[in-house]
């Protein structure tokens, strides 16, 4: 099975992760950080299970599988967060929760 | 005989054992029981080794007996190990016999104090480190006992912690006591390094006379122990404090037993002693410097167990006298009678003391001899012994150490005219005492708590509670001590053991009388043979020339107390003097005390508060200052975080490929 090179994956992968992390960066509401780290995550997935294909070794999969895992663990853990801030009528604002300063 | 002297031996520590781990599950009147049984069972074992002992053949008299090896490196040895000969089982029937009276005596002296029972554990514990002292096989066992007695002493004079006076005194005794177990551990280092062992019958044996410096140094290390713990010049102040301590203990400790451990010390070394000569002089010199000056300060103290105390320094001198020209078996036997009239003088001094709420102030007193007569009785026969009066244990006892003096030449001479002096001292402070508390009209104070009786018993029992926390009232009454008080002359178990004692006083002396027949240093002569053997003329000059002596200050201390035919001198120069106690206490803090405190304060300054504590509170300060700008990189904001996480990534892919 032909198809593209493993470079234009790891290409995409890297395109997608930059994206993430400047969500991560810039965006202040919990809800659209929590998407801009899945997108991260799924970049290294992609990364892996590209790279995987490219040498012909399954590892790379099952270890994708695994960090989807953790992925749905977090996110099922970060969105009871938010709602529960939600809930308590705190601002929904990543830059004003500043309770953890030094 | 060796398992009966076992048993002597261990069964006080049984007691102090036995009481510290009960606790509370025994009552306290319990506690003072246990203590009196199991001394009066080490007199029981005591009497039955010395009957054992009898029975031998007077070569055979000296038994070792080593349970196992206790100490050991290289080629030295030391075995915990007993002796059983005819001194240490003269000094077992003394502890023991007076040790079971004075502890039956606390019974009812200490009732009603708050921490009887750890009273009568140190109590037993002592008797313990004692019979350890006088029964120790090697010079090790010696020293560890002679250790411990020291330490039942400073937790004995500190028993009544809350007094402040009372832990200054027992750090004191403590302190100086130290001194002199330095100098014997220096002394026994010596002899290990010469003769490679401390077993007595080892080092005795071994010849050291060729090496002058060695014998004389041994020699003055041993005296230095036992000039410390038998409260000799120069190391005498600690005594007279030591008498903060309960009374019974004043008498069992710092009278009867312990700070007699000197003269057993020489007494028991006597073959180093005779190597040197000089230190011997040396030490009955000390011994009649002491016995005058302590005499003298006798004369104008006020507290009635100080006035006992300096007599018991003074009587000590006698025995320091004895031991250092080698007049053994004379000097024991003034131990020993010395044992019985002062402790009889010291628990009449506390049932004065009881009965008087816990007055000790001899001014206040006066007229107790019809309110007390037994009391009176009591004191009158302890005082007639100390002053050598016969047929009074003192007169047979002292007088043959004055003999023993003369004939010696004219340092001989120059002792015996002090000894002389002495005897005229003791009668004159020794009725004082007695004159000033017993004869005349009862002061006010008395007649307030004698005639009064009950209603001041209650009240006067609640007011020793108080009496530690208030430093504003006034000296002579902070006195009160912590046990109730009981009206009269006291319960049964102190009057009965006055009464025995005021007999062993009487008759005590009857054991030994110069000249006609010598049972006590015939005893002793297998383990100590005298050096000097006075003549029947010596011997009779001393005794008519010491009685008169003795009376005649007994008499002036009639004219003057009494019948105040005559005011008492005033000189008050001399009077200063002796009030400070010679200033010996004042010259210490100046030698000692004051340097020391300087070289503290100045370490203080200079090395503890820039270097010690400066070095730890700079470490404690410069990570509170790091630790405050790393919390400024603590922002609470997220993005600071991921920031920081994503530019640390970058760099690192950027140094990995660079790299690579």
């Amino acid at each position: 099975m032909k198809g593209p090179d493993v470079a234009w994956y790891l290409a995409v992968s890297g395109f997608l992760f930059g994206t993430g992390t400047l969500g991560v960066l810039l965006r202040r509401s919990p809800l659209i950080i929590l998407l801009s780290l899945e997108i991260m995550l799924n970049a290294a997935n992609l990364a892996l299970i590209a790279v995987s294909r490219h040498y012909g070794h399954a590892d790379g999969q099952i270890f994708a599988l695994a960090v989807m895992a953790v992925a749905a663990s977090e996110v099922v853990v970060g969105l009871g967060l938010i709602v529960a801030m939600a809930r308590r009528d705190l601002v929904l604002d990543v830059d004003r929760l500043t309770t953890l300063r030094g | 005989m060796v398992v009966a002297s076992w048993i002597c031996l261990l069964a006080p520590l049984a007691a102090a054992l036995a009481i510290t781990v009960l606790g509370e599950r025994i009552s306290r009147r319990g506690a003072g029981y246990l203590a009196t049984a199991s001394v009066v069972g080490s007199f029981a074992a005591s009497v039955v080794t010395f009957a054992l002992l009898t029975g031998q053949a007077r070569e055979d008299r000296v038994r070792y007996s080593t349970v196992w090896d206790w100490l050991g490196t290289g080629t030295l040895h030391f075995g915990l190990r007993i002796l059983v000969d005819p001194l240490s089982v003269m000094m077992m029937l003394i502890v023991t016999g007076v040790g079971a009276l004075i502890v039956g005596y606390s019974v009812g002296y200490m009732d009603g104090d708050e921490e009887e029972r750890r009273y009568f554990a140190y109590m037993a514990l002592f008797v313990f480190s004692m019979l350890l002292l006088v029964q120790g096989g090697n010079l090790l066992i010696l020293l560890a006992g002679w250790g411990l007695v020291g330490l039942s002493s400073y937790l004995l004079i500190g028993f009544w912690q809350d007094r402040p006076s009372a832990i200054a005194a027992a750090k004191k005794a403590f302190v100086m006591n130290a001194f002199g177990d330095a100098t014997m551990a220096l002394a026994f280092f010596l002899l290990i390094q010469h003769t490679g062992s401390l077993d007595f019958e080892r080092v005795f044996a071994s010849d050291l006379s060729g090496n002058h410096w060695l014998v004389n140094l041994v020699a003055l290390g041993l005296l230095g122990g036992a000039v410390a713990k038998s409260a000799q010049l120069p190391l005498q102040t600690w005594l007279p404090d030591a008498m903060e301590g309960p009374t019974p203990v004043s008498a069992l400790i710092h009278a009867a037993t312990m700070v007699t451990a000197g003269v057993y010390l020489i007494v028991r070394t006597h073959p180093l002693f005779e190597l040197a000569p000089k230190v011997q002089d040396l030490a009955a010199g000390l011994g009649a410097a002491t016995l005058v000056m302590a005499g003298l300060i006798a004369l104008v103290q006020t507290d009635i167990k100080r006035v006992i105390a300096y007599s018991t320094m003074s009587q000590i001198g006698y025995m320091f006298l004895a031991a250092g020209i080698g007049a053994y078996g004379n000097g024991m036997f003034h131990l020993m009678t010395h044992a019985f009239f002062k402790a009889l003088l010291f628990m009449a001094a506390g049932i004065v003391i009881h009965a008087l709420a816990g007055e000790q102030d001899i001014r206040r007193m006066g007229g107790l001899r019809r309110l007390l007569p037994k009391t009176y009785l009591a004191t009158l026969v302890g005082a007639l012994a100390l002053v050598g009066v016969p047929p009074f244990a003192g007169f047979f006892s002292k007088d043959s150490i004055l003999a023993a003096a003369l004939g010696r030449g004219w340092y001989g001479d120059i002792l015996w005219g002090l000894g002389l002096l002495g005897t005229f001292l003791t009668g004159l402070y020794t009725f004082r005492l007695v004159f000033l508390v017993f004869e005349g009209r009862p002061s006010a104070f008395v007649l307030e708590h004698l005639t009064a009786g009950s209603h001041a018993g209650g009240q006067e029992g609640h007011r020793h509670e108080l009496a530690p926390n208030e430093p504003g009232d006034e000296p002579a009454s902070t006195h009160a001590h912590p046990a109730h008080v009981h009206v009269g002359e006291g319960p049964f178990s102190m009057t009965s053991t006055v009464a025995v004692l005021a007999l062993l006083s009487l008759v005590g002396g009857f054991l030994q009388f110069a000249g006609l027949w010598t049972p006590v240093s015939d005893w002793l002569d297998p383990v100590a043979r005298p050096l000097v053997d006075a003549t029947g003329w010596q011997e009779t000059a001393s005794s008519v020339l010491a009685v008169a002596f003795g009376l005649f200050g007994v008499f002036i201390a009639w004219g003057i107390y009494s019948r105040k035919l005559m005011e008492a001198p005033s000189a008050p120069r001399l009077r200063a003097l002796l009030e400070n106690k010679l200033y010996f206490d004042r010259a210490y803090d100046l030698a000692f005390y004051n340097p020391a405190v300087a070289l503290a304060r100045g370490w203080n300054v200079l090395i503890e508060r820039p270097l010690v504590a400066g070095s730890i509170t700079g470490v404690a300060g410069g990570s509170r200052r790091l630790a405050g700008r790393v919390t400024a990189a603590q922002t609470g904001l997220v993005r600071t975080y991921v920031f920081a996480l994503a530019a640390s990534l970058a760099v690192l892919i950027v140094v990995f490929v660079s790299v690579r």
